[in-house]
């Protein structure tokens, strides 16, 4: 066989990690077909500099009491978990050493998520992109559409805090766990569209985009994988959410009402929700 | 000299593929810009992936990967980090053709019996909490 290889071997600037703008350049020179209007890049950079801060801040203790709130001490280590820069064995030996197994295990259990997830996509790799179940909320699935519309995609959708939480997906390539449980909610069971077309969406942005805990997130959700659909009321989000999210009334109407008048609004084919 | 493909599941040289590859194995990463354009990856999601690759100080090369490990391996045994990614299970079938395949697993994060109940994710985490609470250097 020719050695053709040493052609299509990549010429490196040493100092490129430290110019970003250089870096960017060169990604882009070895992505002919990326879309030339993709100018976005995430503030979260690549290597294990970056991922062993996070590590450095890590708090397995407080981590319990405060995961769920959408600005507190969760670990933003997901981007490198998901290419195997850093591993859940390190990440776990490393919260052992800060805290005691008890106040620890609340992290933990979430990396054995990951685990979990892997698990399932390895017995049962169909489950990736077909719907495990049918939807428990009194439609079928042909009842969703099959694409995301356009204000979705482009964090239009006019209610303020579901367009914060999109933008922020779609300027950093992150989000946190809960922000990510309301708009697959928002998307699924609001605006009636299959999960798969937002499971793909957060796996072309998500720099942890990985196909067993994104899709698999989303049919807990969507209640294709779960025994009930999920979702949430304005007064969840405010309760979780921090100054930074617009959870005013005004801006946010369709989201707003008790839990049963929400169900009703979401499921009218299902039994009312006492 | 043998070669150790790290791809976009296992970016690291921790990986226990390395020590099963040997001290003078040459770990390489291929950047395949259609496997991205197939994923529709966003241009952040690429830049991500390249300052990973950048961070190993390893050689990058461009293109498929099936094409280009056959060629830089020249009947060389190839080794890898399993994974369960389609396309990359798909690279290591097309190498296996002409060359010797090695996959190794990662260190596990807890161990947890096959025939583990996944119906319901608290079923799991009772068998995993056994051994997921105790640090590694205690389960070896
Ligand atoms: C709709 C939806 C889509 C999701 N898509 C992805 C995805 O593509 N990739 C991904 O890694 N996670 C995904 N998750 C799970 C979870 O939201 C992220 O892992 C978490 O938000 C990552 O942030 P972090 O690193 O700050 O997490 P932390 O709370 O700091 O947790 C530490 C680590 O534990 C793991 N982890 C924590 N929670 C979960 C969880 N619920 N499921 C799986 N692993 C978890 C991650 O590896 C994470 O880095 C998704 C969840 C939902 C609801």
């Amino acid at each position: 066989m020719t050695k053709t290889t040493h052609l299509a071997r990549l010429r490196i600037d040493p100092n490129i990690l430290s110019n970003r703008a250089d870096l960017i350049t060169q990604v882009r020179a070895i992505s002919p077909n990326l879309d030339a209007m993709d100018t976005v890049v995430s503030s979260i950079q690549g290597g294990m500099d970056e991922a062993q801060q996070r590590l450095a801040r890590l708090d397995p203790s407080a981590y319990g009491k405060s995961r769920n709130h959408l600005d507190r001490a969760v670990t933003g280590l997901s981007p490198f978990v998901r290419h195997g820069a850093m591993s859940t064995r390190l990440i776990r030996d490393r919260a052992l050493e800060l805290a005691e197994p008890k106040p620890a295990e609340k992290f933990i259990q979430q990396l054995a998520w990951r685990e979990y997830w892997q698990r399932i996509y390895n017995q049962f790799p169909d489950y990736i992109w077909h719907d495990v179940e049918p939807y428990k909320t009194g439609f079928r699935a042909s009842d969703y559409s099959d694409d995301l519309p356009d204000d979705i995609l482009t964090a239009q959708t006019g209610v303020a805090c579901i367009d914060q939480f999109l933008t922020e997906l779609l300027e950093t390539g992150y989000m946190h766990n809960h922000a990510r449980l309301y708009v697959a909610a928002y998307v699924c069971h609001w605006r009636r569209v299959k999960w798969q077309a937002g499971a793909r969406f957060f796996l072309a942005h998500l720099l942890d985009g990985d196909p067993a805990s994104n899709n698999l997130s989303w049919q807990w959700v969507a209640s294709t994988f779960s025994h009930k659909p999920y979702f949430f009321n304005l007064e969840n989000i405010e309760k979780f959410s921090g100054e930074a999210t617009d959870t005013r009334f005004k801006t946010n109407k369709v989201l707003a009402g008790t839990y049963e008048d929400i169900y009703a609004r979401l499921f009218p084919n299902l039994e009312p929700q006492s | 000299m043998s070669f150790v493909w790290i791809h976009e599941d296992a970016m690291s040289l921790d990986h226990p593929v390395m020590e099963a590859a040997g001290l003078d194995a040459q770990p390489v990463f291929i950047w395949d810009s259609q496997h991205h354009d197939a994923e529709a990856y966003a241009l952040k999601r690429r830049v991500f992936i390249f300052e990973c690759a950048l961070d190993l100080d390893i050689p990058i090369y461009c293109g498929a990967p099936q094409i280009i490990l056959s060629d830089l391996a020249d009947r060389q045994t190839i080794f890898t980090a399993a994974s369960l990614d389609p396309y990359i299970n798909g690279v290591i079938a097309d190498l296996r053709q002409t060359h010797a395949v090695v996959t190794v697993d990662r260190h596990p994060f807890a161990s947890i019996p096959d025939d583990a109940d996944t119906r319901r994710f608290f079923r799991f985490w009772n068998y995993a909490k056994k051994t997921a609470l105790i640090p590694s250097e205690e389960t070896i």
